[in-house]
């Protein structure tokens, strides 16, 4: 049973891949291949999740692959994007149609991401994990330029290099952690294993140890939109299709703090807390004023809805870089929220590109009047992403807010706080300029927004309003999880 | 390898995968930096060979044998077709953003930024490999370098496999390299990126014209 | 200071005076060779030299003592570095008082006063000339300096003569990484400084494309012999100095007897490393002027490559 469970959330993907590679895209039947495997995946993250629960850690024999709690939390919420955006292609893709050829390679291309990225949450050691976050690059990049205009050109060869470098620097971070591993007496399969790197955690060099972490956190944050190399973000998921923004916002940009997350595990033993709280501090607060200050004058509704999942990254490191076990709760939950949320955003944003023609908040205005069932969700979606209750990210930056406090990082976290605030004012006067007021052309007909299309969209608020009522059957996979990120 | 010849071999060979990085950032012609980045891919397999040879591994010759292909054969080969296709003109690289005698400066600095940022790691094992790894890890500097400041695409692309070589030679001279599917994984991923990017940079000569970087100028805020 | 070493030294000063203009006729011959002419002997730079002694010597109007001084500045400052340089033997008399920083010092010596020779006539060409040599020599400094500091820095010592012995004795080191930098970068100063292929075409008669020649256009006769014949000294001594900082073999010491082997193997040498750089420029274009600086960067930086390896891998 336990293969089975590993194996199904990479075969199922790639096997729907190989489904559109030999069938093609065709909008009434395998339009639907994606969404099938999807509801499966997620069906097989539940299932896991709660043979984690229960028994522990399970791994593949040979090692490649292992869950624990944290990665089976993580799983779960790609699973649920996944979902959402699958559910949501082909609906984008009969509005704005393409060649065949085209949208068959979208549909390979996405089920490919999916599978890159279970296997990333699934990995069992730093090697399979740094090999599926760069085929998540690899396979990105021709979805990002999907479009193939300039500005998805220019978006698409802006994300491969900086990517692909920031990758190659979180692999010679990793080079130089297995090699202190290795002095520290590992052997050569087990200096790239988590688990074995915190056994032998004080036997680590620390100097050594201290270069590693800090190109393992600085690379791996880049692929999650943290500065230095944030560069390639706005551009990238504002120029790609909105259900691969949805799934880069929602997944990728975890799956990449999932990463630091388990370089911080080893990091925080071997040279104590306080270097990487230091240094994911500093990101953190650089990727929040950057991202704060460049959303007030802001013009474009997809890059803003960018740079909002570039603020929401830096108050997840801020959390990361305080690590007591209330942050880290409130960590993975403001992930699997701000996922959520940030799907339903790009999604009607979508939409809302289809119907005007432009993504510049200047030429969208009274969206209200003419379409009113998409700019609810789009207003809903933008207030679950400021925080507003019943959302969970209500309850996880609250977390937030109190595990900074409580330990003694209350200016840095009042610091990030008032940055977020920033944000919360221009996201809120962009897109109250959007949505209400009068409509600029009040004669012409409203633009249908079919019930069926909406229905993905209505899905994802519904489940981050459950998540922030109450956190139900996942407390326990939580606090799991919590534990295996390595709060003491 | 007795052991006089070993420290000499190898200290031949990384100064020649070093002095590559230099001439990357020294030449205009893009194909004068696609040769030179084919004879840093022999080097580099030399320098793996070498170690095998020093601790009699079949399996580090074996590797240096495939990354010597992959390196010095595939990946300029691909450079040489990207550069075939566009008119002579494009074969230059256009005023870089650091120009080039201000470049070979902050080279020989960043080199001696290596030497002082891999102390602790000569320092955790004192061997003659360890001792050229400052020479990798200036290449992976050099190659950042190259990669931030050049304008043409072809020149990032090459500027990233620099950087790819000096993270590899780092893996090589500190441990004998990652265990061998990890290796794959890597070699393989790298030949992708370098494809993706070829077909991204086809495209971009399609859509703007040419592959000068600062003709993208549609992002920004 | 013993009779014998004071000999020496006289004969490598009087080796050096005399082979000067026909090391010039074997780089001349090497390259008529190679672009198939018969080419006009080994001996046509002396045939030149005494063409213009028998000439009228001019000086222009205007002109004060920097145009005057600056032939015998020249001539004197290339003996001196004759009589310095290790080229057939280690043990010349002026060795304690003459280092590296000396030499360099020189060699900048004698370009210095041909510029201001130059900016002294007051013409357009020699004012061009002039400030191309002194932007070559600005960048070509500081890379000897550091090049040979290199060699000198595993010996202790910046005395060119206490690296060349110590090169004798210990023969692998020629093969270290600094060793070998350092060579690349010194091969590329000594073709600057003594303005051959690439940097400078010694051979070109368009004034807008010369950097040496145009700074001795207004000289004639015996000042423009001397000039000439200073050149290809200058030329000899630095050929010479690579061969003896990487090739050392076969220099004397004190002994006398031991001279006509290192006149031999200085004769050697020299004539390789001369043909060899004929050779090159017969295959070499000239780099436009802007590329010189790169080309001088780029030597820098090798020499800052022998440097630091030289400390850190020794």
């Amino acid at each position: 049973m336990t293969p089975v469970l590993l194996l199904a959330p990479v075969m199922l993907p790639l096997s729907a891949a190989l489904g559109y590679a030999l069938v093609g895209w065709r909008p009434r039947s395998t339009a639907w291949l994606g969404v099938l495997t999807t509801a499966l995946l997620a069906l097989d993250a539940v299932a896991l999740a709660v043979t984690v629960t229960r028994h522990g850690p399970l791994w593949t024999p040979g090692g490649l692959l292992r869950a624990d709690a944290l990665s089976a939390w993580m799983l779960l919420g790609v699973a649920t994007v996944a979902l959402l955006a699958c559910w949501a292609s082909p609906g984008y893709l009969a509005a704005a149609p393409g060649s065949r050829r085209r949208t068959r390679w979208y549909g390979i291309l996405l089920q490919l991401f999916v599978a890159a990225m279970a296997t990333a949450v699934l990995a069992g050691n730093f090697g399979v994990l740094w090999v599926a976050i760069e085929a998540t690059t690899i396979v990105t990049a021709f979805l990002v330029g999907h479009h193939r205009d300039r500005a998805a050109l220019e978006a698409a060869w802006k994300y491969v290099v900086i990517c692909s470098a920031a990758i190659a620097i979180a692999f010679l971070g990793l080079v130089l952690l297995y090699d202190a591993g290795r002095h520290a007496g590992l052997s050569t399969v087990d200096a790239l294993d988590w688990t074995a790197l915190t056994r032998y955690a004080d036997h680590l060099d620390p100097a050594v140890t201290r270069i590693a972490v800090g190109l393992a956190v600085i690379g791996f944050g880049a692929k999650a939109g943290l500065i230095p190399l944030h560069a390639w973000l706005p551009d990238a998921h504002s120029q790609a299709p909105a259900p691969v923004s949805a799934l880069m916002s929602g997944v990728l940009l975890p799956v990449a703090v999932y990463a630091v997350l388990r370089v911080k595990v080893i990091a925080d033993p071997a040279l104590g807390t306080g270097y990487l709280r230091t240094l994911l501090a500093v990101m953190a607060l650089a990727t929040l004023a950057l991202a704060a200050l460049l959303l007030i004058a802001q013009r474009d509704y997809k890059r803003m809805l960018a740079y909002s999942s570039m603020e929401h990254m830096g108050l997840i490191a801020l959390a990361a870089a305080i690590g007591t076990p209330l942050a880290v709760v409130a960590l993975l939950l403001h992930m699997a929220g701000h996922g959520l949320a940030k799907t339903v955003a790009f999604l009607s944003s979508g939409h809302i590109l289809h119907h005007h023609g432009s993504t510049r908040t200047t030429d969208i205005r009274g969206l209200a009047g003419r379409t009113p069932l998409l700019a609810g969700l789009f207003g809903l979606a933008v207030l679950a992403l400021l925080g507003f209750p019943p959302a969970s990210l209500f309850a996880s930056e609250l977390g937030i807010a109190r595990a900074g406090t409580a330990a003694g990082l209350g200016w840095v976290t009042a610091a990030g706080f008032a940055l977020a605030l920033v944000a919360f004012a221009a996201l809120i006067v962009h897109s109250g300029r959007m949505l209400l007021g009068p409509a600029p052309h009040p004669a012409e007909r409203p633009v249908a927004f079919p019930i069926g299309t909406a229905l993905p969209l209505i899905a994802g608020l519904v489940a981050v309003a459950a998540l922030g009522v109450t956190l139900g059957p996942v407390t326990g996979l939580l606090q799991a999880a919590a534990a295996a990120a390595g709060a003491p | 390898m007795t052991d006089t010849t070993f420290p000499l071999a190898l200290d031949l060979s990384a100064g020649v995968f070093l002095l590559c990085a230099f001439g990357v950032l020294w030449r205009r012609q893009l194909a004068s930096m696609v040769r030179l980045f084919g004879l840093q891919g022999a080097a580099l397999a030399a320098l793996i060979a070498i170690l095998g040879l020093h601790e009699r591994s079949v399996e580090l010759l074996l590797v240096a044998c495939g990354l010597g292909v992959l390196r010095a054969g595939v990946l300029p080969a691909l450079g040489r077709r990207a550069l075939g296709r566009g008119t002579p003109a494009d074969a230059r690289e256009t005023r870089p953003v650091v120009n080039v005698a201000a470049s070979l400066l902050a080279a020989g600095l960043l080199t001696l930024l290596a030497y002082v940022v891999t102390r602790p790691l000569v320092a955790l094992s004192p061997s003659p490999a360890t001792a050229v790894l400052p020479a990798a890890v200036a290449v992976v500097l050099i190659g950042f370098f190259a990669l931030v400041t050049r304008r043409r695409a072809l020149s990032q692309v090459v500027g990233f496999l620099l950087l790819d070589n000096g993270i590899t030679a780092t893996a090589f001279l500190t441990t004998a390299g990652l265990p061998l599917i990890v290796e794959l994984g890597v070699s393989f991923d790298l030949l992708l990126v370098v494809l993706v990017l070829q077909v991204l940079a086809t495209r971009l000569r399609s859509t703007f014209g040419s592959t000068d970087l600062d003709e993208m100028r549609e992002l920004h805020d | 200071m013993s009779a014998q070493a004071l000999l020496s030294t006289v004969v490598q000063v009087v080796v050096v005076a005399a082979g000067g203009p026909l090391l010039v006729g074997v780089l001349g011959q090497t390259r008529a060779r190679l672009e198939g002419r018969a080419g006009a002997g080994i001996g046509q730079p002396w045939r030149d030299l005494r063409k213009l002694v028998r000439r009228q010597p001019a000086t222009p109007t205007g002109t004060g003592w920097a145009f005057r001084l600056a032939p015998l500045l020249l001539a004197a400052t290339s003996l001196v570095l004759a009589g310095v340089v290790p080229l057939l033997t280690t043990a010349s008399p002026l060795d304690p008082a003459a280092d590296l920083f000396a030499v360099v010092g020189l060699l900048a010596l004698g370009t210095v006063t041909l510029a201001l020779a130059a900016l002294d006539t007051g013409t357009a060409f020699g004012g061009m000339g002039a400030s191309r040599a002194i932007t070559i020599l600005t960048l070509v400094e500081p890379t000897i300096l550091v090049a040979v500091f290199a060699l000198g820095a595993r010996v202790g010592s910046t005395n060119l003569a206490a690296i060349v012995t110590a090169t004798l004795h210990a023969p692998l080191r020629v093969a270290s990484p600094a060793s070998l930098l350092a060579a690349a970068a010194l091969v590329i100063v000594v073709v600057a400084e003594t303005g051959r292929l690439p940097v400078d075409n010694p051979a070109t008669h368009l004034e807008l494309t010369m950097i040496h020649e145009a700074m001795v256009l207004e000289y004639a006769g015996g000042d423009l012999a001397l000039i000439e014949w200073a050149s290809s000294v200058r030329l000899t001594v630095l050929l010479g100095l690579l061969a003896s900082l990487f090739a050392p073999w076969g220099i004397a010491g004190a002994n006398l007897a031991a001279l006509p082997v290192a006149f031999g193997a200085l004769v050697v040498k020299v004539t390789i490393l001369g043909a060899g750089l004929g050779a090159a420029e017969v295959f070499l274009a000239k780099l436009r002027l802007f590329r010189v600086p790169e080309l001088l960067a780029g030597s820098f930086v090798l020499a800052l490559l022998a440097v630091t390896s030289s400390f850190f891998l020794a």
